[in-house]
């Protein structure tokens, strides 16, 4: 009873997000790899950013990995960016990831 | 002959209009006394809404006290009013225009309203202390151990216009019936009591000149955004019940519940392409605070950890989840309208500004507390059985209530594509490590292997990698350098919360630090106490314009000590480490590197 108690008892238990990051290096955010990591980011800049793991995804795996964060990112540039209208989703997946 | 007839001022609100009749008046009072206290419970009544007053049918005996308690201004029996004669004299003191501004006015006036408040809620009509609506709003909420009982202690606390209202609903009614009547900063400080109230009494609400909107406080860790945000109901296009995937550690095992609320992008109308403006969209998680630096289950049993309600970016949220602790997230939609939206954002921001519960593993962890938001904020959900102690507990109970829709994870890719549904990173390595294997004959058998190798004989296969398995690599590769900083974060814990013999040099100033940020995080996370002394409820324009610099001032010094510890923490980890993150880091560096060049031969669109 007392370990089911103590099990329970450290459920749902979530740290403040402050101990959660405080060791890690700024480096593992979405931004990692990406030459756009040190510029101050709109949200707008932000969310597609953010797509940079599911582009990954989707070029790897040729288009069958695709992931919300990609289709908001996509939906964004074709609504914001003319050259993005005609581009296709493997060609937009690249070049969030050459960013 | 009984006494009273003769001492007393009598007040008889029959008539609908609450005509007050005055009988003749305490002999020890002068005729000026007896005038002015005719005045003052005219004036009184003659506030009071026809329901009340017209409810009031008995003869109440009114008389001045030299011998109450201190502090207490007044008393209903049975049949009798007791008031503090003080009230009187400060009455009569004041100048002879003085409105509800001047406090004697204001205090003479709220002592008699609370005492007939008292009386009101006797009343066959009254009984508001034991609705169960207003028991829900006021914040003696239902417990979920307790079948159809409520918890004893009232938690909304903070910024209470008089904390006296929390000893009982009994106080509460009156407290909150003094402040309905003589504030018109009510309907926009408790909008939901205000209301509430109105509808009871079935009186007029009046257009009050409110701020817009509310605003939370919103614990993100990105320096571009304001700590304060404005949450505009008019802009949420739907909520979702947001539940994290447990895992095998005990920490997490049950998962855990939230809720997203969809905002629309600014300038986009409410409508379903909201649900992917992610970059707006929030999440409201309860949390236990811990403002220590180490976890102890004792004190989380026995409730020694407050339970916040945290408003954070859906972003910051996906991150956490989905990349760090590699748990996937479930976005379940709510059947809600509008309106049922517009009163969930209105509690959300009552709960923000008042609420400092405790967090009790069992009986007041994050399920429960997102049921109790759920159960208060939309009174149509009051009826359903939804109660539950554990986050999948509650989601199913929402399914069969018909109000959680989970048909839309029977589609997974559609859900994945959309957005009802945010997979694990980790679900995807194997995917990514079969691409670059094929491409580059690696020897490994499979992610994991290939994961474990230490990132300098990782690299040298990098450079051979076409577009699409340098793409798989990339991601293989955050997620070694994620790893490598998990480890990093739990050497460094130990390492300051060991003996001291281990503690470096520089131990007590990164203590201090993390003590410093706890600090921080606490004012975040319990947003009243940045506004002491000022105001009750919700936040109104001034208080706004106060919060919008302190909070920049305290999130620019959070910031600024997370950063020194990010860079300082380098140094103090073991060589071997650091060696490790580097090679890591430079790992994804070069990828990214060899990802713009092969799509610059390739002559890719360029995004800037």
């Amino acid at each position: 009873m007392t370990r089911l108690t103590l099990t329970c008892a450290l459920l749902a238990f979530s740290i403040t997000p402050a101990l959660a990051g405080s060791f890690a290096s700024s480096a593992s955010s979405a931004a990692g790899g990406s030459s756009a990591s040190s510029k101050t980011t709109t949200p707008d800049d932000k969310l597609v950013l953010q797509a940079r793991d599911d582009a990954a995804s989707f070029v790897a795996s040729d288009g069958r990995i695709r992931g919300a964060q990609l289709e908001a990112a996509l939906l964004h540039l074709r609504e914001h960016n003319a050259g993005a209208q005609r581009a296709s989703d493997m060609e937009l997946a690249q070049a969030i990831l050459a960013l | 002959m009984s006494p009273w007839p003769a001492l007393c001022l009598l007040l008889c609100a029959g008539s609908a209009q609450a005509a007050l009749q005055l009988e003749p008046v305490d002999r020890s009072l002068t005729p000026d006394q007896a005038r002015a206290s005719r005045q003052l419970l005219a004036d009184a009544v003659e506030r009071l809404p026809a329901a009340w007053a017209g409810a009031l049918d008995q003869r109440i005996a009114v008389e001045w006290r030299d011998d109450l308690p201190a502090q207490v201004h007044g008393r209903a029996k049975a049949r009798q009013l007791l008031l503090d004669r003080a009230l009187l004299d400060d009455w009569m003191a004041r100048p002879g225009d003085a409105g509800l501004e001047d406090p004697a006015t204001r205090a003479a006036l709220a002592a008699v309203i609370h005492e007939l408040a008292h009386f009101y809620d006797r009343t066959p009509q009254g009984r508001l202390s034991r609705d169960p609506r207003l028991l829900d709003l006021a914040g003696w909420q239902v417990s979920p151990m307790r079948l159809g009982l409520r918890i004893s202690d009232n938690a909304f606390s903070d910024r209470s216009p008089d904390r006296y209202e929390l000893t009982s609903p009994v106080e509460f009614v009156a407290v909150n019936l003094e402040y309905f009547l003589l504030e018109p900063a009510y309907a926009c400080r408790r909008p939901d009591l205000y209301r509430h109230f109105a509808a009871h009494f079935g009186s007029e609400t009046l257009a009050a000149d409110c701020a817009p909107g509310y605003v939370v406080l919103q614990a993100s860790d990105d320096a571009g955004q304001s700590p304060l945000l404005q949450l505009d109901p008019e802009r949420v296009y739907a909520v979702e019940y947001l539940l994290a995937e447990g895992n095998e550690r005990p920490m997490s095992r049950w998962g855990h519940s939230m809720l997203r609320l969809v905002v629309c992008a600014p300038g986009r109308a409410r409508g379903p392409e909201c649900r992917l403006d992610l970059q707006y969209h929030l999440v409201l998680s309860f949390r236990a605070f811990v403002g220590d630096v180490q976890i102890s289950s004792w004190r989380g049993l026995s409730g020694s950890y407050p339970s916040r309600l945290f408003v954070l970016p859906l972003e910051q949220v996906i991150e956490e989840y989905t990349r760090v602790e590699l748990r996937g997230l479930q976005s379940i939609p709510l059947r809600f309208d509008w309106s049922d939206i517009a009163a969930l954002l209105e509690r959300t921001a009552r709960l923000h500004w008042s609420y400092d519960g405790r967090y009790y593993f069992l009986s007041n962890n994050c399920a429960v507390e997102t049921y109790k938001l759920l159960h208060d904020g939309v009174p149509r959900l009051a009826g359903e059985d939804l109660s539950s102690i554990t986050p999948t507990g509650l989601l199913r109970r929402l399914e069969r209530a018909g109000v959680a829709d989970g048909t839309v994870l029977d589609d997974r890719v559609e859900a994945m594509r959309v957005g009802y549904y945010f997979e694990a990173l980790s679900a995807r390595y194997e995917a990514m490590f079969e691409v670059a294997r094929e491409t580059l004959q690696l020897p490994q058998e499979d992610a994991q292997d290939w994961l474990d190798l230490p990132a300098a004989e990782r690299t040298p296969w990098l450079a051979r990698a076409d577009l699409r398995a340098s793409a798989a690599l990339l991601l293989l590769e955050q997620a070694a350098l994620r790893r490598q900083e998990l480890l990093a974060r739990d050497e460094l814990k130990r390492h300051f919360l060991g003996g001291a013999a281990d503690r470096p040099a520089d131990g007590a100033k990164a203590l201090a630090a993390v003590q410093d940020i706890l600090r921080l995080e606490g004012f975040l996370s319990r947003p009243a106490a940045l506004l002491p002394d000022s105001g009750y409820g919700l936040p109104q324009l001034e208080e706004r314009e106060a919060l919008t610099q302190e909070t920049s001032r305290k999130a620019a010094q959070w910031r600024e000590q997370n950063e020194w510890l990010r860079s300082e923490a380098r140094g103090w980890m073991p060589p071997e480490r650091q060696t490790a993150l580097a090679a890591t880091e430079a790992n994804v560096d070069a990828l990214g590197e060899q990802l713009r060049r092969l799509h610059r031969e390739q002559g890719g669109l360029q995004l800037r």
